[in-house]
């Protein structure tokens, strides 16, 4: 029959274990997460090793389920209309990534914001909305919370971080000019960069005067910050594998579908933190006159 | 004709009998005892009638192609599919119904919603008496009661618990300057130890009681999880959110009993902790008062259980 | 599995599959994926329909007196335990029938099966994330149903506190048992299955239409999915950030919804609804996208007004993004705050009577036949309508007031929930059971089941605006004697339906059994998109040579 013949640059994918092995980890991470936070079947609270079981699980699943995906586009599977889907794919991941920020934004703003309102006797009904703009941030952080200058050291991992993007840019423009020492040159120095980020920040959390528990404050900028940090790592493992690869010499000038979605990746994360560092270090400390 | 039509709105908008607690059997709100609730009653009043011809013409149109447009009766279908002008008219007209909706809707939200300003109340209505405009006067005491105006707020909060109320009276202030504070447990909690008095899951060991046509504003609060505080009759539901203080207004004319009920889960016993509230004469609150803050807590409940219980209808609901 | 062997048994003997455990278990299949969804939407469907009917039961008659028998202890031990249970049941009904029986049902089922085949596509973009996407559904719901039994609070197991999980009752003031962090984590992991699958839904809309079908030729269900799966994407972080905090306040001391800490209880309602009201539209314009081809089939007239069918869609979706806090207008809102809401809930109306017009429009001067998918369609319509009115009624804030919380609320949503979009769902079954299995069903039990059910659920929930009206609290499992008619009455329509649904499991087995062999178009000329152009059931790949869509409107 002529329909057995597939005529089409769809790639129809192999039936993979990954996908019910993932889930089955995904099972028992949650199961263990819940044991080491509460203790549940008997097993008391703190026991880890359920969780670290089922960690180890999800790392393998990925492992191996890109490990597949990395396979099939040196097969040629991936043909320009497949990558143009996986393009599609990575936007609308981020995109999804995005709204789960606006999530810690709009928390941030909403206790930043109405602090006053919320605290004092009567809530609400005498505060037309944004009445008095930013000047609202006076009350925020509360009295007592020592905030970290965001001049300091968050300023050096801002230009740290938009250095990254710059370096980020610049491998990708030698890759694409099959420059591959300059390629890998490019994104060692934003590896660099992104784990002396890292490490900035955690010197920085061990320097912080309030804690994620207890105040509002703080559970509120770990949080935002928090999330970014771990954004920050995955992007940085995002990279490293980028690199592996780069060096095994399984990317072209071409075709680099992985870097590229690195790079767009670091991008949203250098964006997050533009952010992060305007409304949650600076407007606070300038409300407060500095 | 028109009285059957009459009987079955009043039917639909009231129930059966007039009573400030739940009627088994009946299709519509319980009476109205405040003025909120009575224009929440027309305005539902109007807003029925508009979804029902909405929903009735839907239903018309689809009998209409059910029956005239199927295999036997037109057995060669049209194939047209578009109709500017059908379409155009679709859109239009539930906006314009829409807009018809909010134009009720707004003034009424904001009535509720905002506490009034009693002593505008007092220096417009008399205004409007002397400047003679009796037809404007009687539209704004309609809505605004200047007699209670002048007499100011009696200011209640409610305060949630798991799972009873605290009632606090901060008008009411004992030698000390403390102000009255007690807490109002249901008679009845599904248990086969409860209470065969009073009526069933409604009532409660002792009320909240206010005096009759004066200005009520109330505060809710919560000290574990959230609750909500409703009474159906009064037409106010406000949640109790633990870290907040909520308001509201009201002001019942007649003297009576009402019921209302938690209205925000708020765990095991959230169908046991009703609200019971008595609306009393000016001295008998003050008798009230008086009792409840010598201690004489049943002493105080059984001043006002005979009285509430012969009164039952309100201005507002007599009016229905 | 019986439904398995159906699928197997079909004539395409060129198509070869892989073996039984590596078709079902590994599947990078859509059809099967799609089929796989199905089955576990009926399965948790089937949870979620006993646990209504335990809350049925119990509200027959005053006092609590069914659901001790469920629980531990005598005499009021049982009572205090049954409080708690009930509660249980009600939250888990619902988390159940949204996340795991009309989600699955409609998009991982109808979506999965029909998406590719309409737009002419051989499978979906991502395959194998289309596989983990069913499979962490499934997770998740073995999460929920771990959850349902493991402690939740002082007074027993479970979670107690309603779908929409407000802390403090959510929090460890609430529920300090581990029931709750499992719940979190379930949800999350539906989120995580439910992203995942949107990503795959768009890619395929915007990637793999086949030659010729722009978007303005591609078929309304098509449609549908691709709005429903755009809110999925940017509602679900949302609701993911919430319940992260909601964990991590509960377990590493974090202040969010803590008021003792500076934290407020309301934020979480706000990011809640931000996700919860997009997602009663997720749970309805699939159904939308399904009654439309429907009407257009058995009227045999090409859909009325296509375009203002599709962006209706759109801009519900949009709208539906800056309306959630109608669901908190007794929380202490600013007024002016409510009045917006208001307007913009309203709104909603227009786009939405345009479709119901647009439908009436299209069997206008059609030749109808009344088929079961058709009855189904129609009954739609009309309860559809009914529910969205109401819908309107709670929108003013004003009277919300008086009504929310009441049964009044829960009428209205299951109108437009369980006789909207189930309604949608078995329209959807009925119109394409011989598509997806090859057989036929009978149609004189379709019928019987559609009029039992039309019969039953209203005589189960139109007598809860009644009660809503006069004040009925929401949650409540035991009430005052003057609710006990119209709950005895609404109990009456549950028994109706519990016969309606045996009659369409009847009907499934006796197709089962019967296997009457279905052709590629059984419903003749109105039938117009790309899947009827396919063997029934259709081989395991399809369009290995793409169709090319060259007739103005594939739809
Ligand atoms: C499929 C799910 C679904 C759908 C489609 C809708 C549709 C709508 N819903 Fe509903 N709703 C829910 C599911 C749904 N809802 C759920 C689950 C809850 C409760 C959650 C909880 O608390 O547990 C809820 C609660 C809920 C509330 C909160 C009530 C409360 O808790 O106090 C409100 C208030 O505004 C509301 C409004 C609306 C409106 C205006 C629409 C509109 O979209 C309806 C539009 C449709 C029509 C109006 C009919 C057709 C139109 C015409 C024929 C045109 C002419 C009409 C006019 C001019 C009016 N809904
Ligand atoms: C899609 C959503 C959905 C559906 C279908 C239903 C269906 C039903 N629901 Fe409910 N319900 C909710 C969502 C839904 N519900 C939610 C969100 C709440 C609020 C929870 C809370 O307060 O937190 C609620 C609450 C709720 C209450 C209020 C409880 C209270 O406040 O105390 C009641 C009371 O009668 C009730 C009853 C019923 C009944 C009798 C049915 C049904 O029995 C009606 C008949 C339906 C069927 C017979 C369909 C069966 C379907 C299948 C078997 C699957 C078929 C699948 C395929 C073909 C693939 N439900
Ligand atoms: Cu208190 Cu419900
Ligand atoms: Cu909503």
């Amino acid at each position: 029959m002529a329909h057995d013949e597939v005529k089409h640059d769809y790639h129809l994918v192999n039936p993979s274990p990954w996908p019910l092995l993932g889930s089955l980890s995904v099972v028992v991470t949650a199961l263990g997460g819940v044991t080491f936070m509460k203790g549940l079947f008997g097993l008391e609270q703190g026991t880890w090793w359920l969780l670290a079981l089922g960690l180890a699980m999800v790392m393998w699943v990925m492992f191996g389920w890109w490990r597949e995906v990395i396979k099939e586009g040196r097969v040629g599977d991936h043909t320009p209309v497949v990558t143009i889907g996986l393009r599609y794919g990575m936007i609308l991941f981020i995109a999804s990534e995005v709204m789960f920020f606006a999530g810690w934004f709009w928390s941030f703003f909403e206790f930043a914001i109405f602090e006053s309102a919320r605290v004092g006797p009567n809530w609400d009904s005498a505060n037309p909305l944004f009445a008095d703009g930013l000047a609202r941030f006076k009350d925020w952080p509360p009295v007592g919370v020592e905030t970290f200058d965001p001049f300091h050291l968050p300023l050096m991992n801002t230009l740290i971080l938009l250095l990254s993007g710059t370096t980020v840019t610049w491998a990708h423009h030698a890759l694409q000019h099959d420059d591959r020492s300059g390629a890998k040159l490019g994104l060692l120095l934003t590896i660099i960069l992104g784990m002396a980020f890292t490490c900035l920040q955690i010197f920085e959390y061990q320097h912080a005067q309030f804690t994620f528990d207890g105040t509002l404050y703080g559970s509120a900028f770990f949080m935002a910050t928090g999330f970014h940090g771990a954004h920050v790592v995955i992007g940085t493992i995002f990279l490293i594998v980028c690199l592996l690869r780069l060096m095994a010499g399984n990317m072209t000038s071409e075709k680099h579908l992985g870097f590229e979605f690195a790079a767009w990746y670091w991008h949203f994360v250098d964006v997050v933190w533009l952010f992060l560092f305007a409304f949650v270090y600076v407007v606070p400390f300038l409300a407060h006159g500095g | 004709m028109r009285h059957l039509l009459a009987a079955m709105c009043a039917a639909i908008l009231a129930g059966p009998a007039l009573a400030f607690e739940p009627t088994d059997g009946a299709l519509g709100m319980q009476p109205a005892a405040t003025r909120i609730a009575e224009r929440i009653h027309q305005f539902h009043g109007f807003v029925l009638v508009i979804i029902t011809i909405i929903t009735i013409f839907v239903l018309a149109l689809l009998l209409w192609v059910i029956f005239r447009h199927n295999k036997k009766a037109n057995p060669q279908p049209r194939k047209f599919s578009h109709n500017t002008l059908v379409e155009v008219v679709w859109t239009v007209v539930p906006a314009l119904i829409l807009v018809a909706i909010a134009s009720q809707s707004f003034p009424n939200l904001y009535y509720q919603d905002v506490v009034p300003n009693l002593e505008q109340i007092t220096s417009k209505s008399k205004q409007l008496q002397a400047d003679g405009k009796t037809g404007a006067y009687e539209r704004y005491t309609k809505n605004y009661f200047p007699e209670a105006a002048e007499k100011g707020f009696v200011n209640i909060k409610a305060q949630g618990n798991q799972w009873n109320w605290t009632y606090t009276y901060p008008d009411i202030v004992d030698d000390a300057g403390y102000p009255l504070e007690f807490v109002s447990n249901p008679l009845q909690v599904g248990l086969s130890t409860d209470s065969k008095e009073g009526v069933r899951n409604l009532s409660v060991d002792y009320p909240m009681v206010i005096p009759v046509g004066r200005y009520i504003r109330y505060y809710t609060a919560a000290a574990d999880v959230i609750h909500s505080w409703t009474v159906p009759a009064f037409g106010v539901k406000t949640d109790a959110v633990p870290g907040r203080l909520n308001e509201g207004w009201f002001l019942v004319d007649q003297p009576g009993v009402y019921y209302g009920q938690c209205s925000e889960l708020c765990g095991v016993n959230h169908a046991y902790m009703p609200i019971e509230v008595r609306v009393v004469s000016e001295e008998e609150y003050a008798r009230w008062a008086e009792l409840m803050l010598a201690g004489d807590y049943d002493a105080a409940a059984a001043s006002v259980r005979q009285v509430a219980s012969t009164e039952q209808a309100t201005k507002f609901a007599a009016k229905q | 599995m019986p439904m398995d062997e159906v699928a197997l048994d079909h004539h395409d003997a060129h198509d070869h599959k892989p073996g039984f455990f590596k078709r079902w278990l590994f599947s990078t299949n859509h059809k099967d994926i799609g089929t796989l969804y199905l089955i576990f939407a009926l399965i948790a469907g089937i949870v979620g329909y006993t646990l209504s009917g335990l809350i049925r039961w119990e509200l027959a008659e005053p006092g609590i007196g069914v659901l001790t028998q469920f629980v531990s202890g005598e005499g009021d031990v049982a009572i205090q335990n049954a409080k708690h249970f009930y509660n249980t049941v009600i939250t888990y009904h619902g988390l159940i029938m949204i996340f795991f029986m009309v989600m699955p049902a409609l998009i991982g089922g109808f979506g999965n099966w029909f998406v590719p085949l309409m737009i002419g596509a051989p499978d979906m973009a991502f395959p194998r994330m289309n596989n983990i996407s069913f499979w962490l559904t499934a997770a998740a719901f073995v999460l929920a149903c771990i959850s349902m039994m493991v402690p939740g609070g002082s007074a027993g197991n479970g979670f107690a506190g309603g779908w929409v999980l407000y802390p403090p009752l959510s929090s460890t003031t609430g529920h300090p048992g581990p029931a709750m962090d499992v719940l979190i984590l379930s949800l999350h992991t539906a989120g995580i299955a439910s992203i995942l699958g949107a990503i795959n839904f768009i890619v395929t809309i915007l990637n793999m239409r086949a030659p010729g079908m722009t978007l303005h030729k591609m078929p309304l269900f098509a449609w549908g999915v691709l709005v429903t799966a755009v809110l999925l994407l940017l509602s679900l972080p949302v609701l993911a950030a919430a319940l992260t905090m909601l964990l991590t306040d509960r377990n590493f001391g974090s202040q969010f919804f803590n008021p003792a800490g500076g934290g407020d209880p309301i934020m979480f309602q706000h990011l809640f609804w931000f996700f919860g009201h997009p997602e009663v539209y997720i749970m309805i314009l699939p159904a939308f996208g399904i009654i439309s081809h429907i009407v257009s089939t058995f009227s045999k007239k090409p859909i009325f007004g296509y375009l203002g069918m599709a962006y209706a869609m759109v801009s519900i979706g949009v709208i539906g993004f800056v309306v959630w806090a109608h669901h908190m207008y007794t929380v202490g809102m600013n007024v002016d705050l409510k009045a917006y809401f208001v307007a913009a809930t309203m709104v909603i109306a227009v786009p939405t009577g345009i479709k119901i017009f647009s439908w009436i429009a299209t069997m206008w001067g059609g030749s109808i036949e009344f088929k079961v998918p058709m009855l189904w369609a129609i009954g739609f319509i009309f309860l559809f309508t009914v529910g969205g009115v109401t819908g309107v009624v709670l929108a003013n804030a004003g009277i919300d007031h008086a009504l929310h919380d009441t049964y009044y609320v829960v009428a209205h949503f299951h109108y437009v929930l369980s006789l909207g979009a189930v309604f949608g769902l078995f329209a959807g079954w009925y119109y394409w059971f011989e598509k997806m299995f090859g057989i036929k069903y009978n149609g004189f039990i379709g019928g019987l089941h559609f009029w039992l059910m039309f019969v039953g659920s209203n005589v189960l929930f139109f007598p809860q605006h009644f009660l809503g009206l006069q004040g009925m609290p929401r949650r409540y499992i035991d009430y005052a004697d003057g609710f006990a008619t119209w709950h005895h009455i609404s109990s009456i329509g549950y028994a109706i339906t519990l016969v309606a649904t045996l009659v369409f499991f009847v009907g499934l087995v006796e197709a089962l059994v019967r296997r009457r062999k279905g052709v590629a178009n059984p419903w003749g000329e109105g039938a117009t998109t790309l899947e009827w152009t396919l063997s029934s059931p259709p081989p395991f790949h399809q369009y290995n040579e793409l169709p090319h869509v060259t007739a103005k409107g594939g739809h």
